[in-house]
């Protein structure tokens, strides 16, 4: 072990810089995985959290099936209190709103994945007895009084702070269409169930709730509570009872499952941050074998004087792999560091996304330990080759003058493994998207393989491609950039390795862009259909039938055509319920203003969906679900199971393409909905939007809580969250640019290193400092042509895949987009990747003193 | 008693399509205390017969005792230990590993061998005064003449107390005065720690300081010269360059 660590240890810190950059590619690598994992928990802690702390104590949730925004009588609570098992049923009642005074400027609530309503979020509690399941942390002032028709409420402080609002005064807000007023009598924290809707939450007196909502004897849910021993399997078989008991038009659910489909919409985002920052690793893996496979040749003669004095091979093995642990724990350490770091950034990022603030980060001691062990684990693995190349020195090359710089079987052999992990991982990943993998491990395996694949082909093809680029070279660099290109050949091993992380990297770079790009250009399409017209209005009360008739009056107004949204449950055969957004619109007045975008659609399809009986879905649910039009689906409404046919598809992507559009004339009659929440206003030919919105909000703003907002502004807005959302895989493809950045310095340093004599040799018969730099720096130009040319070519064809395996996975089919300039960027950012990282070694090589360089031994 | 014995050795190495016959049938025998220089012209196979017999590489046909073991039936691994414990090497360009300081190159065999160094702190001290090396014992090989680097070399392949040291050309990268000393070194192990040495040397001043020179030509030996005890040097010298002269016509 003393031996071990003497000689491993002195091994390392007599290779700083080396060392430091092959440890480099770990620590990223590390560093991206914590980051994401640490995000991806906290996101996902939240999400929970935040619905669990919505029902505190609850054991059980009873809430209602019925479609709409209607929920179920109040005297459910004492049919399940009279139940022996049940310790407390409490009572609430959850209304949306918003602030009289700022209703105006109240601005569209936005977010990637939908937590926050907007608005202000008031639940009417017991206010006797909801302290046994939630708990309120009263700062200012007191709790609601136990009369349950007392008007007071209390308010979470962080938002009446923002709103000015102090204990005693009296709150604003619009109720069924018109403004009431309640007595502040307390604040709370934010926190528990006062982050829901970000802080912008309230609880009054259910009673007061009711009057005040017009939704007399009505509730959204019970909290149930049950005795704390009861076991899980007691308590599923509890749920199941109650759910049998209350039958069909309630769900029996428990607390945090409410956050489930949010945590689902989440987690196929997620699996593609962990791939690319498992990506990020794998490329940081080739930099660890490149450095190890260096100091191998470097050090054979010193291996073959150890093996000379009795050194087994596998001492020598085990030598270099307890390097490669240091090397992995160092880096691992660093990483986790870096990671914990960066994870901070991207959490506030992810809170941007999720429109909600994330709690409070904690260290994820197992993600940590996980991260330690994969760094390290990769870190071996890398080196488990060059150690055993290391083992194999025979004792002779001690005696040599100069190391033999033998290419290992991978160099020769290596491409047979190639071409059949590529051609393995490629009808894999063709034939077998993984549509039932919707962990995508298979598809990730598949991915690592192809391009393991493609690196182990490239030593045979380094000489043809040189042969090929070396004219360029000599263009860009002159006579020493033809003679920098063969260098290339040299030492094929570390170009291989090289140019593969950085293929690596280009291909991230292009994955990232094509799904970006491709998912911007369907959904710019799309927005412009379903955000249409030229003004978007909105308000938390429903619009009435008279107000939109008064707005079309208004100068400039050509069409306005109003859209109500909400949530329904529907069955498609052989399938269990299922939530899914309802758009509720007059095909009519839609039409006037913008058009669908159909997917597959028929001359009749605008007439069955006016008519009634009919529903659009989402390309999404198209694809998902395998539905087309003609087929049936059931809708459950407030005249019990309702069969509506599918008249077409149409692209859409709001609520992640779960969303089906129904006629206006439904609406009223199968859900008693009356009023929009949304009009798409069009504006006359000669009028400027900004003009009609503000005579729009002159006019109705104030009294109708209109937020008007003109077309032009909101993508701007959503196409920024877009951008945010997808800003989070560019630091990873980025990541993965900067490993094989490394590699490049790594690789050129080391070549210049061993050819210090030659260098040196090259000076002595008139080569200038200038030439000597034009020389490296075409030695890196062509491993970054190569590296990008390869990188383009699997991220072309790995983006393609991904979008496909997309369809499968989501339903979303995509459209191809990869523009010219981006091809001709992703070739530019691996030329400059490769010249910038090229610098330091051409320093260090224009600086070779000859003298020193020609006496080296 | 002797510790080294070859018996009929043949090296054939494949060259492309050709054979290249390095050793033609070599029988060597080396006595315990003993000090033998091998020479002959280049080619002459010296080099290949201190390999094979130092268990460095494989003979195409005939055997190496060496401390009472048969080479030819050890595997790699017996074969190492065989190389850890009883044979000492020193090369021409040193090969010590940069990191370590003076003692720790010399107590590196020991390392190896997963004993403790300070066990052997008595032998070190002795290597180390034999040497001259004791002020100079935490100096880095970087911060040594080629004369000490070769010294520390030598001190490293006394450590272990092997049954044999073997060195191949020891002087060859050394001026001739720091050669003369490293000469006079290896003679006064075997003098002062009855030490048997083999040394593979094409310069006769270096070879004149054993007790025997085996003349090797085209992969055979073409003769020895055994020298009395009390021979001067000078006139060791003058046998071997009229032999070495003869060999090389």
């Amino acid at each position: 072990m003393k031996l071990l660590g003497l000689l491993s240890l002195r091994s390392l810190l007599v290779r700083p810089t080396r060392v430091l950059l092959s440890t480099f590619g770990i620590v990223l690598g590390v560093a991206a995985i914590i980051a994401i994992g640490v995000t991806n928990q906290v996101a996902l802690e939240s999400v929970t959290r935040l619905f669990e702390n919505t029902s505190g104590r609850a054991n059980l949730i009873i809430t209602s099936r019925q479609s709409g925004d209607k929920g179920f009588q109040e005297n459910v609570v004492s049919r399940v209190e009279k139940l022996p098992q049940i310790v407390a049923a409490l009572p609430s009642l959850q209304v949306q709103t918003v602030l009289a005074k700022e209703s105006q400027s109240n601005e569209i609530g936005l977010s990637f994945f939908g937590t926050n309503l907007g608005g202000l979020l008031l639940y009417g509690i017991d206010p006797g007895r909801d302290s046994l399941v939630r708990d309120y942390s009263i700062t200012t002032g007191r709790f609601l009084s136990p009369d349950s028709q007392a008007d007071e409420v209390v308010l979470v402080k962080s938002f009446a702070d923002e709103n000015d609002l102090k204990v005693n005064s009296y709150i604003e807000f619009v109720a069924s269409g018109e403004i009431v007023k309640l007595r502040i009598v307390g604040l709370m924290e934010k926190e528990g169930v006062g982050q829901l809707n970000n802080g912008a939450f309230g609880v009054l007196p259910l009673g007061t709730a009711q009057k005040l909502f017009d939704r007399q004897e009505e509730i959204d849910q019970i909290d149930l509570i049950l005795p704390p021993e009861i076991s899980s399997d007691q308590l599923e078989m509890e749920r199941q009872s109650l759910q049998n008991f209350l039958g069909d038009a309630y769900s029996v659910i428990y607390p945090a499952s409410q956050g489930r489909r949010m945590t689902q919409m989440l987690s196929n985002y997620q699996i593609g941050l962990n791939f690319l920052s498992a990506m990020a690793l794998f490329v940081g893996a080739f930099l660890i074998y490149n450095a190890f496979s260096m100091t191998v040749v470097e050090r054979t003669r010193e291996f073959g004087m150890l093996r000379t004095l009795g050194m087994t091979r596998s001492q020598v093995v085990s030598q270099v792999l307890v390097e490669a642990v240091l090397m992995g724990v160092v880096g691992s350490i660093l990483g986790l560091g870096l990671g914990l770091l960066m994870a901070r950034g991207l959490s506030r990022l992810m809170s941007i996304l999720l429109a909600q603030e994330l709690t409070q980060m904690n260290t994820p001691q197992p993600l940590l330990a996980v991260g330690l062990t994969i760094g390290v684990l990769v870190a071996i693995i890398a080196a488990v080759i060059p150690a055993l190349r290391a083992g194999k020195v025979s004792p002779l090359e001690a005696l040599r003058v100069r190391a033999r710089n033998q290419e290992g079987w991978l160099i020769r052999y290596g491409w047979i493994a190639g071409v059949v992990l590529l051609s393995g991982a490629g009808l894999g990943l063709v034939f077998n998207p993984f549509p039932d993998d919707p962990q995508f491990r298979f598809g990730s395996m598949m991915v690592f393989a192809l391009f393991l694949g493609g690196a182990l082909v490239i030593p045979v093809t380094v000489s043809i491609w040189e042969r090929v680029a070396r004219p360029l070279m000599g263009v860009l660099f002159g006579r020493v950039g033809q003679l920098g290109s063969r260098n290339i050949r040299r030492s094929r091993l570390r170009t291989t390795l090289t140019v593969a992380a950085l293929m690596i990297g280009v291909a991230m770079v292009v994955i990232v862009w094509v799904m970006t790009d491709s998912f911007k250009g369907d959904l710019d399409e799309w927005l412009k259909g379903y955000i249409g017209g030229d003004l978007y209005v909105t308000s938390v009360v429903p619009i009435r039938t008279n107000v939109i008739r008064r707005i079309e009056a208004v100068a400039g107004v050509e069409a306005v055509a109003p859209v109500r949204y909400f949530e329904v449950e529907w069955r498609l055969p052989d399938k269990d319920w299922e939530r899914v957004n309802f758009m509720a619109l007059d095909p009519a007045a839609y039409t006037r203003v913008t058009n669908f975008v159909f997917n597959q659609s028929n001359p009749d399809s605008l007439n069955n969906l006016a008519q009634g009986g009919h529903v659009f879905i989402s390309s999404v649910i198209s694809e998902k679900y395998s539905l087309a039009p003609g087929d049936q689906v059931l809708i459950k409404t407030r005249q019990g199971e309702t069969p509506f046919t599918v008249a077409a598809v149409i692209v859409d992507f709001s609520n992640q393409g779960l969303v089906i559009n129904g006629s206006w004339r439904d609406m009223e009659h199968y859900f008693r909905l009356d009023g929009a929440n949304t009009l798409l206003v069009k504006v006359s030919n000669g009028f400027s939007p900004d003009e009609v919105g503000d005579e729009i909000e002159r006019r109705y703003g104030d009294s109708e809580r209109l937020v008007i907002i003109s077309n032009e502004t909101l993508l701007g807005r959503i196409s920024k969250l877009m951008q945010q959302a997808f800003s989070m895989f560019d630091v990873l493809a980025l990541i993965a640019l900067l490993v094989g950045f490394t590699g490049i310095t790594n690789t050129l340093t080391m070549n210049v290193m061993e050819r210090t004599q030659e260098i040196g040799m090259l000076r002595a018969v008139g080569m200038t400092r200038g030439q000597v730099v034009r020389m490296v720096l075409s030695e890196a130009a062509l491993m970054g042509l190569i590296g990008g040319l390869m990188g383009l070519v699997f991220g072309v064809l790995l983006s393609r895949l991904f979008l496909s395996a997309m369809t499968f996975m989501s339903g979303y089919r995509l459209s191809y987009v990869l523009p010219l300039q981006n091809i001709l960027a992703a070739l530019l950012i691996a030329f400059l990747t490769s010249q910038m990282a090229a610098l330091l070694p051409t320093l260090r090589a224009s600086r070779t003193r000859i003298l020193e360089a020609i006496q080296y031994e | 008693m002797s510790v080294l014995q070859a018996n009929d050795l043949k090296k054939v190495y494949q060259l492309g399509s050709s054979k290249v016959e390095a050793l033609a049938g070599v029988d060597f025998l080396v006595e315990k205390g003993e000090f033998v220089a091998i020479m002959g012209p280049s080619g002459s196979g010296k080099s290949t017969l201190l390999h094979l017999i130092g268990g460095l590489d494989q003979p195409s046909d005939g055997e190496v005792y060496l401390a009472g073991f048969r080479l030819s039936q050890m595997n790699d691994k017996k074969v190492t230990l065989l190389r850890r414990r009883n044979i000492g090497f020193v090369f021409q360009f040193f090969n010590l590993l940069p990191t370590l300081s003076a003692e720790e190159n010399i107590t590196l065999p020991v390392l190896i061998d997963g004993k403790n160094p300070k066990t052997f702190q008595q032998r070190l001290d002795t290597l180390l005064n034999l040497t001259g090396l004791s002020d100079r014992r935490n100096h880095k090989p970087e911060q040594l003449s080629g004369g000490e680097q070769q010294r520390v070399a030598l001190a490293r392949a006394l450590i272990t107390d092997p049954a044999i040291l073997l060195a191949d050309e020891p002087t060859g990268n050394l001026d001739s005065k720091t050669g003369t000393a490293i000469m006079e070194l290896l003679r006064r192990s075997c003098d002062e720690l009855t030490q048997t040495i083999v040394v593979v040397t094409h310069d006769p001043r270096a070879a004149a300081y054993a007790d025997r020179v085996v003349f090797l030509r085209d992969g055979r030996v073409d003769g020895e010269i055994r020298f009395a005890p009390d021979t001067p040097l000078a006139d060791k010298l003058t046998q071997i360059i009229g032999r070495m002269s003869t060999l090389e016509e």
